[in-house]
This record gives C-alpha cells, structure tokens and sequence, in this order.
C-alpha cells in the first residue's frame, strides 16, 4: 500500500523565545515491510538540521533556533508497505528483546493492570501470542478512546483507572500489562492510513510491539483493536512515549505557546 | 518501450561494468602476485583472480593451471570464455548496436570505440608487466568513458533507467565477488592479525574497489578487517559498497514503477534488501558468518536480476 503523508507541526509564540531546542523523531526507516520511496524534514527557519540516530536505532534530527514568533516544522513523504500479518521483520535492533521488559514512569503497572493482566494469562493459558490477542481485545474493549482526560504525561495505571485515552495511553497500558506477565513490549510511534477515507487526522498514531519467542516482534494496534497491517508506516520505537515521541524540545523564553498539528495520511 | 530495447540497454551496460571489475581484479592480482611469497601467501593469486571473476570451472576445461599467462589470456582474450574483457566490450557494444537510435552520439562513439580498438590488439604484447598495467588502465578508462558520456548526455527516462540498472546489479555481484574470495582473510583470526599477509590482502581488496583512501577518511584507522568488510557492505556513502549499489537499484527501479505505474517482484525484492542493509550491523554480520551473508547476498542478487528480466526484459 502506498501512503503518502504531510505532517505539520506549528508552535506559535506570545513573545518570541531567546532560544527553541528541538529534537524530532520523524523519519521512518525501511525494514521488510515497508519502503520510503521519498522523504524529507524542513523546518521554517534558517537552523542547522543535524542528523543522528538515538540508541534504538531511530533517526533523529535536532536544531536550535533563535527569536522569531512561530516555528513550523515539517516531514514530508511516501512510504510503500506490504501487509506481513503482524509480524515486523528486517527492522534495526540495537538491544536484545529482553530490554523492553524494562518498566518506565508511564508504563508502570499498578495492581489493578497487574490482575488485568494476570486474568488474560489464566484465560488464554501457555501460548505467548494467543495472551497478546486476547490483551488485545482487553483493552480495545475494556478502555473507551477519549481525548479529554488525557494528556501527553498521563501513566498508564491513571489511563486505566479511568478507562480512557488516546492511542497512546491504550498502547501504555498494552505495553504495562504485557511485561507485568513477562513478554517484551515497546512503544512505536507513527502513523495510520484510515480504512474509512478521512485524509485529515489531528495527531500520529501509536501502537505496540511484543516480542513472541521463535516469532520475533509482532505489532498490536490497540485503538483499533487489530494487528498491524499495510496501512500502518512505523516511525520510532522505544519504551514508551517519551523515548518514540515525534517532537521534543525546550526553549528559554518565548512565553505561552500554542500548538498546531496539521496531518495528512492518504493514499 | 520493447522489453527487447530494454534488455539491450541493461546488459550493455551489465557488459561495460563486467569488463571493468575483471580489470580491477587483475590488477589487484598483478600487484599481490608481485609480492615475495612471504608477503603475498602460499595461496595462488592466479587462481583466485579466477574465482573472482566466477570461471572456475569453464577455466579449467581450457587451461590446465592457472598462471599469469593462462588466467591473463582466458580472463581478457579468450574467445572461449563468454566474460572475457574483449567478449564484454563485442557484446556491449552489439547490444548498443541494436539501440543505436536510443543512445546520444557520444555514449555510441565511446562504445564503438573501445571494441574497435581491442578489436585488432594483439594479445601477445601486453600479457605483462607494464604493458599489462596499462592496458587495464585502458580498460577502466572506457568503462570510465561510457558511464560519463551517459550520466552527462543521456535524457533522464526509462531508456537511461533500464541502463542504470545494468550498472549497478553487476557492481553489486562483482564487489560480493570480491567480498567472497577473500572473506577468509577478513575473518578476524587472533594470532594473524596485523600480520604482512594480512594488510597486503586487505589492502588488495580495498585497492580492487578504489577504497584506499575512502577507508581513511572514513576510519582513520589502520586496516581492520571488520571496518573492510563494513566498508564494502554497509557505507553507503562508498560508491562500490553492497547498500550504495542497493540504494541505487531501488532507485531505478522507483522511477521505473512511477513512471509505468505499476510495481513488481523487482521492487520488493530490491526494497527488501535494501531495508537488510540499511538496517544490519558489522558484529552482526561477523558472528552469523560473513561467508553466509556474501553468499545469500549473490543468492538475492542473482535472483533480482532474474526477476527484472521476468518483470521487464522478456
């Protein structure tokens, strides 16, 4: 499937900043399912773009830029993919899956994600990929998508206790539960050509990866309750949000901002 | 555009390159084979070059032992081996021949002129030495000369894609070829590392793909086998390597999808390959076997080239 997308992220400024840090992760590599026949990242001022690649192997571009009211940035491309039933193979792997058990502030599990989990492990016992299945359509059903109580520094476990999120708290609580009963799991970051046509979205996407022994890394989609497919182009992957987020930075100065993402994922 | 056309223009300039990586292979092998036997190692040079050039057993049918002589001859004259230099620039420039109308003036003349200089050489004066030396330095400046007339001439459409294409699959066999042969001296073994033997190899092979330099800049470091090896696979910046000959191949065959609309078992395979290399560490390389990488390396590229001929040349 092709996909081509535009996303454009705009920080206005109420007094112009001394200085604006910013680090993105937006460049998606290739791995066996997916190909970037074209892309490239802008920023609307004159900074230097420096490229690199972050401990998980994803690509990173950072800059600092002086003054100025607004900053826009924008990656921009097409990716090709093949749907390969979930599976993610072929991808950059700098740590042994075993690192991904690691816990992190967002994806803590509280008692309540820890008996959540452990009623899945009774219900679908032994099988590493059946439990993920049925994790998954745990929290697609047990959790309702809302954007209004959340935010980007919302764990997990208050996720859950709410029974509410975005993709991204759906896809902490996935990564919570799934380590609580010992399966690897790591946060991706990207984004998600919609079956119904809708080209605009308001944000990227997120999903999860597990890591099923003699299977490798499988992809799980718990907002939309499915298993990845051709219609998911995978950005960054870490821990959790933080490590994966699409834009990070700080700034000295430049009093209230306000945040605009303009996104376009279409055929 | 005829896939006949197509497959003229793609094995043109399969031809072109072929007869410049078998002179880099000969004169990497005149320069180790000139070394003492203490330098160079016990291995025959001759017979390497042979395998290199994948005619072993073809070799044998003609010559019974592979010497300067016989390897010089059957590698650049010989009407018998199909990949002979002389044979590469008659079938280049046959296949050229058959899409003159499809090439500018100055890509023909430098195509033409080559083969009707080798034409009427006489084999026997240049078997050696000096005039070996340069002769093979003719070799790569024709090679030279037909890859810069078409990069600064030809119009960029299907006819200048379907000859990239040539290009950059045979560089990609002939540098894993190379990689292939002298994979056991890059296989880090304690006790003979930064031995003579050693650096005089993996400075062949460095010299064979014109990467002395390259190494470093990129290094600057004395030579390591491992840092040969992931100079040759995985630098894309490098224009021999395995991921820049793959970065390439993904191109052409891109612009080929677009501008056909429609994409093939080409463009996967390609893709997938290119993904494996962009994405594959050195270590990784080392500790699940070189050998097996080079070998399923020339497995997949051999297997891309048939299914570029499936998908667009027949």
């Amino acid at each position: 499937m092709r996909i081509s997308i535009r996303h454009e992220t705009r920080y206005q400024y109420s007094a112009s900043p001394t200085r604006v840090t910013q680090i993105l992760r937006l460049t998606p590599r290739d791995h066996d399912g997916q190909y970037i026949t074209s892309w490239r990242v802008e920023v609307d001022r004159p900074v230097r773009l420096s490229q690199s690649e972050d401990a998980f192997g994803n690509i990173t571009h950072t800059f600092t830029a002086e003054g100025g009211e607004s900053l826009t940035m924008l990656a921009e491309g097409e990716v090709q993919t093949h749907d390969a039933n979930g599976m993610v193979t072929g991808t950059s792997e700098k740590f042994a899956p075993e690192l991904y058990l690691r816990e992190t502030p967002l994806t803590k599990a509280d008692s309540a994600i820890t008996s959540f989990a452990k009623e899945i492990t009774e219900e679908a016992r032994g099988d590493r990929l059946n439990q993920l299945h049925v994790l998954l359509a745990g929290v697609h059903r047990g959790m309702i998508f809302d954007a209004r109580p959340t935010d980007t520094t919302t764990t997990a476990a208050e996720a859950f206790a709410m029974r509410r999120g975005v993709c991204q708290d759906l896809s902490h609580v996935f990564i919570a539960a799934a380590r609580s009963i010992g399966i690897p799991a790591r946060y991706v970051s990207g984004y998600f050509r919609r079956i119904d046509g809708v080209v605009d979205q308001e944000a990227g996407h997120a999903w999860v990866e597990a890591y099923v022994t003699g299977l490798g890394w499988v992809g799980f989609d718990p907002a939309n309750g499915i298993s990845v497919t051709d219609a998911h182009a995978r950005v960054a992957m870490a821990l959790d949000y933080l490590g994966a987020a699409p834009i990070r930075g700080t700034r000295y100065g430049g009093g209230e901002e306000v945040l605009n993402v303009f996104l376009k994922v279409q055929a | 555009m005829l896939s006949r056309t197509a497959d003229n223009l793609y094995w043109m300039s399969r031809y072109v390159e072929r007869a410049e990586s078998l002179a880099r292979i000969l004169e990497a092998t005149q320069r180790l084979s000139a070394l003492p036997v203490d330098y160079g190692g016990s291995t025959n040079e001759w017979e390497s070059a042979v395998a290199t050039a994948g005619c072993t057993a073809s070799f044998y049918t003609v010559h019974e032992e592979a010497t300067q002589e016989t390897v010089i001859d059957y590698l650049v004259f010989s009407d018998q081996n199909p990949s002979s230099i002389r044979n590469c620039f008659r079938l280049a420039r046959s296949n050229g021949r058959a899409v003159r109308t499809a090439l500018t003036g100055e890509m023909w003349d430098a195509l033409n002129g080559a083969w009707l200089e080798l034409k009427d050489l006489d084999s026997r004066g240049i078997l050696k030495g000096e005039e070996l030396g340069r002769f093979l330095g003719w070799v790569k400046s024709m090679s030279l000369r037909v890859d810069g007339s078409a990069y600064r001439t030809m119009l960029r459409n299907d006819i200048y894609w379907f000859s990239r294409l040539g290009v950059f699959l045979e560089r990609a066999d002939n540098t894993a070829r190379i990689l292939d042969v002298k994979y056991h001296v890059l296989l880090p073994e304690i006790e003979r590392v930064g031995g003579g033997l050693d650096y005089y190899q993996w400075s062949a092979v460095l010299r064979a793909v014109s990467a002395m330099t390259s190494y470093h800049w990129v290094y600057r470091d004395s030579l390591k086998p491992w840092l040969v090896a992931d100079l040759l696979i995985l630098n894309a910046q490098m224009p021999r390597s395995l991921a820049a000959c793959y970065g390439n191949v993904g191109l052409y065959l891109d612009n080929l999808a677009r501008a056909y609309g429609m994409q093939g078992p080409s463009q996967k395979l390609a893709r997938s390959m290119r993904a494996k290399l962009g994405n594959a560490k050195i270590d990784d390389i080392f500790q699940s076997g070189l050998h097996e990488f080079i070998v399923d390396f020339i497995g997949t590229n051999n297997r891309l080239g048939a299914a570029i001929s499936e998908q667009y040349l027949t």
